[in-house]
């Protein structure tokens, strides 16, 4: 089988980037070979910080010839037209056929392109790859106009061991690499991706990003003795981008600094040196973490584990610093630092918002059906700690450390507690926040923030969203799914509207009242239809149906619990013999009653009904459809569409059965209310004609 | 081999003087960072080759400990490299200027961790590294991509050593005061501490509580009159020196903390209006 090996090597790519690279140049090959009509057998791509490179295997010797029919001009175009049309396709006047066409003779040619051998092509399309990669961030170097994320140093280029020609950016391709920049910096050959392969691993660089991950994972428990490293996905696959052949290695975190909170510890140590929290068998944070090097050291990683030991004690003794600075005076002391904040240019300052949340806190604490509670000292507290010492330097900590600060000073646990949890859910799907007030003030800072942005015009538009507004979005769902909280957020929305000084805060752009809020809840509906799809699978018209029937002021618990109930129905038999029916009867319905200008809401006369089908359709709907109404207004969907689903075969008795056309007007006007009220049984739980069926 | 502060300072102006920079001197006014000496910001411009290294005194008052802090510095030095068009084995030769000083890659980590870099004041930006040596923060490297909004054509990498970190690596040292300044014994022997000291102490008092804010108001007013008058009067370099008073005046009242948020990006905007005239006017005169 053939194969064709391509490696891009270059200076050290950023490593939060490179596995979309991977990824991308798979996907430009995948496009180009199906542009190309050329088969292959199988696509991989590798990356590691310096190289990102490209195996195809099973790619044909040439690719096959093409057959084109081509029309030239009319067969009385002036010669020169003539000529050029036969120059531009090396035929002759011989070669071309002329054809009758109903504009009149024209000249026609077959023309027939030769295969041409894969070398030729693989040249094309390796230059076009470099052409149109697409880096988050690209750059130019020395006098080169070409772009790549970090200079281009190499290209290794060859197919069944043969060089495939290929300059760019003043590089040319060779069949050379390079290994490891200090272990084994001299280039070498290669042949084949197996030979590739191998040479690299001889010079000191795993090529796999997944073997190396696993590695680093493995030696890193190895390491950590009878102790265990923090579970961090990001982290290793962090970890695995910055070094091509990992060794990992010990250090040792000074005693005097575990008193320290543990966030305060391993943050420093996570993020800004990428070290390895350790823990013993209890789960307490030990005076431990673990370390990737880049390299075997001669001295065995002595001096490398010294250095990184003593930056951590530098890093951590500046922690302790700020812990100890922080709390000389209260919490609150830190908001008078909020004032000269922004929260944004036009939106205030953070201190502005702390006053806003306020009064949103003790709308929301007041309106939502629970125990109204007391929320003012943890939403005045609640960012004060962003004017800290320590979140200035590690602004990860936020939160938690005013948690830290309250429970030191004397606030209670659920105070702290709420402080530190008015920043979840962190990530989609995260954790929601444990104590009411947490949740309160939560959704509080997301309606505010959401609102502000909306009302002067700023909302996210395509990839781009710098304020993170879809998470907010995201997360004021999530926050407000607790069934036993009911409040509706499209209230909330006008509560968060009229709490912003708008003309105070005179910003350029500022939408009216109604609008902003139409906006924002379209868009926070959007999010919800995404979150459902995501999370449950449920289809977007399962969504949109459920909203066609929501009364106004919905709670996002209401919605989902509906959507899963008639994600369901619709996913069986009789969902889909039940949307049969609604469609047919308002189909009927609709022509009916264009038609006579009326609408067949009516009462039913049961003294009318004759065949036996309509009477047992009646009689059932008049049973089912209260109790459906009953459970609906309890919130029991799951009860309420199974309730719906045995209206099914009297249904579609009726349909078989009954014609609802009778000549007699008396009967026929009977049936459509009969349909009508069919249909509005069902739209107690969806708009059905939302769905598509 | 000999890793005091001021035999790292002769090697590496060896080093680079062997590769055929030309040697500079600081500038002799107060600077943020290496990056503001016109040798870099202004020649880094305009098609013509450049090549030099410097040490640069870099003076950050919001920085200032008072001299108390083991690793924060109110002036910490920089040594500036700065090579244009980019040396396509340039990060060989900067890794070969660490061995050089003492730096062995077989006993240390060293490794290129994505950083760019972008100075709002100098409406400047590029994309590289900090370099890691044992995951301590040694030297800045950057390919300048544009400065004073114009692109730089062709590009220049910048490296910028953090002196003070380099030496604490090479000499073990934890606290900065401590690092072993001339390599003397005994009575001759001089510490950062015996140099550097009363320095720290005396200007973070300086910058944290004597500042006078009207007065260096008024001087940042003045500084940007003259270096717009300058300007006009097509005196580039004068015009560049003042727009560098105007950038610490404007560092020294931040650290005093007598600028709000709202004003702050407001005098960032109007020192890199300076530092964009007079990168214009250097423009102009580039391609002679």
């Amino acid at each position: 089988m053939t194969e064709w090996l391509f490696e891009i090597f270059s200076e050290e790519i950023p490593s939060r980037m490179q596995q979309d690279a991977a990824g991308q140049l798979k996907t430009l090959a995948e496009k180009a070979f199906q542009e190309e009509g050329l088969v292959y057998e199988r696509i991989r791509t590798f990356v590691t910080p310096r190289r990102l490179t490209l195996v195809v295997d099973g790619l044909p010797l040439q690719t096959i010839e093409k057959i084109e029919e081509k029309k030239g001009p009319r067969t009385d175009a002036p010669p020169a037209a003539l000529e050029g049309f036969l120059k531009t396709n090396g035929v002759k006047r011989e070669d071309c056929e002329v054809r009758e066409t109903p504009k009149g003779s024209f000249l026609f040619v077959i023309v027939k392109q030769p295969g041409k051998p894969i070398q030729e092509i693989l040249s094309t399309l390796s230059q076009s790859f470099l052409e149109q990669f697409r880096w988050a961030k690209s750059m130019r170097w020395g006098s080169e106009t070409k772009t790549w994320v970090r200079p281009i140093r190499g290209l290794l280029n060859v197919f069944e061991g043969h060089i495939i020609p290929l300059t760019y950016a003043g590089v040319t391709a060779s069949n050379e690499t390079r290994g490891h920049r200090f272990l084994a910096p001299k280039p070498f050959t290669v042949q084949n991706f197996k030979d590739y392969e191998q040479k690299l691993r001889d010079h000191f660089v795993i090529l796999d990003w997944q073997e190396r991950r696993n590695l680093i994972e493995k030696d890193i428990e190895k390491v950590a003795g009878d102790l265990t490293p923090f579970k961090d996905e990001g982290l290793l696959d962090e970890v695995a981008g910055l070094v091509e052949w990992p060794i990992a290695l010990r250090g040792q975190v000074d005693a005097h600094f575990m008193d320290l909170p543990n966030e305060v510890i391993t943050t420093p140590m996570r993020v800004h040196q990428r070290y390895f929290p350790l823990v013993d068998s209890k789960g307490k944070l030990a005076p431990y973490f673990g370390f990737c090097a880049n390299t075997t050291a001669t001295d065995g990683g002595k001096t490398i584990v010294i250095g990184n030991e003593r930056v951590l004690r530098a890093r951590l003794a500046d922690a302790k610093f700020f812990w100890e600075q922080d709390q000389l005076k209260p919490l609150e002391h830190f908001n008078i630092a909020l004032k000269t904040r922004l929260f944004h240019q036009h939106l205030g300052s953070i201190a502005d918002k702390v006053e806003r949340l306020g009064k949103l806190t003790s709308l929301i604490a007041s309106k939502a059906s629970i125990d109204p509670i007391n929320v003012s000292r943890e939403t005045f507290l609640s960012k004060a700690d962003l004017g800290s010492h320590m979140v200035g330097e590690f602004p990860e900590l936020q939160g938690i450390m005013g948690r830290y600060y309250a429970l030191n000073q004397g606030e209670t646990p659920e105070v702290a507690q709420a402080i530190e949890e008015h920043y979840w859910p962190k990530v989609s799907g995260g954790p929601i926040p444990q104590t009411v007030s947490g949740v309160i003030l939560a959704m509080a800072d997301r309606l505010d923030t959401l609102m502000g942005f909306f009302a002067i015009g700023i909302s996210p538009t395509g990839s781009k969203d710098p304020f993170a507004l879809r998470r907010a979005g995201l997360a004021l769902i999530a926050l407000s799914l607790n069934p036993h909280f009911k409040l509706s957020i499209l209230e909330a929305l006008g509560w968060a509207y009229d709490t912003y000084p708008w003309s105070e805060l005179a910003p350029p752009v500022l939408k009216k009242r109604e609008e902003a809020i139409n906006d924002l809840w379209q868009f926070i509906l959007e999010r919800f239809k995404f979150m459902l799809k995501d999370g449950q699978g449920s289809p977007y018209d399962h969504v949109d149906a459920v909203l066609g029937v929501a009364h106004d002021h919905p709670t996002f618990a209401d919605l989902t619990s509906r959507v899963k109930a008639l994600d369901q129905l619709m996913g069986g038999q009789d969902g889909k013999n039940l949307l049969a029916a609604y469609k047919r009867a308002s189909n009927i319905l609709k022509i009916e009653e264009e038609k006579d200008k009326v609408r067949y809401e009516g009462t039913i006369s049961e003294g009318v009904l004759q065949e036996v089908e309509e009477k047992t359709l009646f009689a059932n709907l008049s049973v089912k459809s209260p109790e459906i109404q009953a459970l609906v207004q309890k919130g029991d969907f799951v009860k309420a569409v199974q309730d719906l689903a045995t209206l099914r075969p009297f249904v579609d008795q009726f349909f078989e059965k009954v014609i609802v056309n009778a000549d007699e007007e008396k009967v026929r006007a009977n049936r459509l209310h009969l349909l009508a009220y069919l249909r509005k049984t069902l739209h107690q739980i969806a708009d059905f004609s939302k769905l598509e069926g | 081999m000999k890793t005091d502060f001021q035999t790292v300072i002769l090697k590496l102006q060896e080093f680079w003087a062997q590769q055929g920079c030309v040697i500079l001197q600081p500038y002799d006014a107060e600077v943020g960072a290496g990056t503001f000496h016109p040798a870099t910001t202004l020649r880094a411009l305009g098609p013509k080759p450049w090549k030099a290294a410097y040490v640069q005194p870099s003076r950050r008052p919001a920085d200032g400990r008072y001299g108390e802090n083991p690793n924060r510095l109110y002036r910490h030095h920089q040594y500036q490299v700065i090579l244009k068009p980019s040396p396509p084995d340039v990060q060989d030769i900067y890794l070969e200027s660490l061995k050089y000083i003492g730096l062995d890659p077989s006993l240390h980590d060293l490794r290129f961790v994505e950083d760019d870099w972008e100075s709002p004041t100098l409406g400047a930006s590029g994309l590289g590294w900090e370099v890691w040596g044992d995951g301590q923060e040694v030297t800045q490297f950057t390919y300048f991509q544009q400065v004073g909004g114009f692109p730089c054509e062709p590009v220049c990498a910048e490296l910028t050593y953090g002196l003070e970190r380099l030496v604490q690596v090479l000499q073990g040292i934890e606290n900065v005061y401590d690092l072993d300044w001339n390599g003397a014994e005994g009575d001759a022997r001089m510490t950062y501490g015996d140099v550097a000291h009363q320095m720290e102490k005396e200007f973070s008092a300086y910058s944290f509580e004597e500042v006078d804010a009207s007065m260096i108001f008024r001087h940042f007013e003045d500084a940007e009159a003259m270096s717009r008058h300058l300007a006009l009067k097509k005196l580039v370099l004068p015009a560049y020196e003042h727009c560098l008073k105007a950038s610490h005046l404007f560092n020294l009242l931040d650290a005093r903390g007598v600028i709000s948020v709202t004003e702050r990006a407001n005098y960032i905007g109007r020192v890199r209006a300076l530092a964009r005239q007079c990168c214009e006017l250097w423009m102009e005169n580039a391609h002679d």
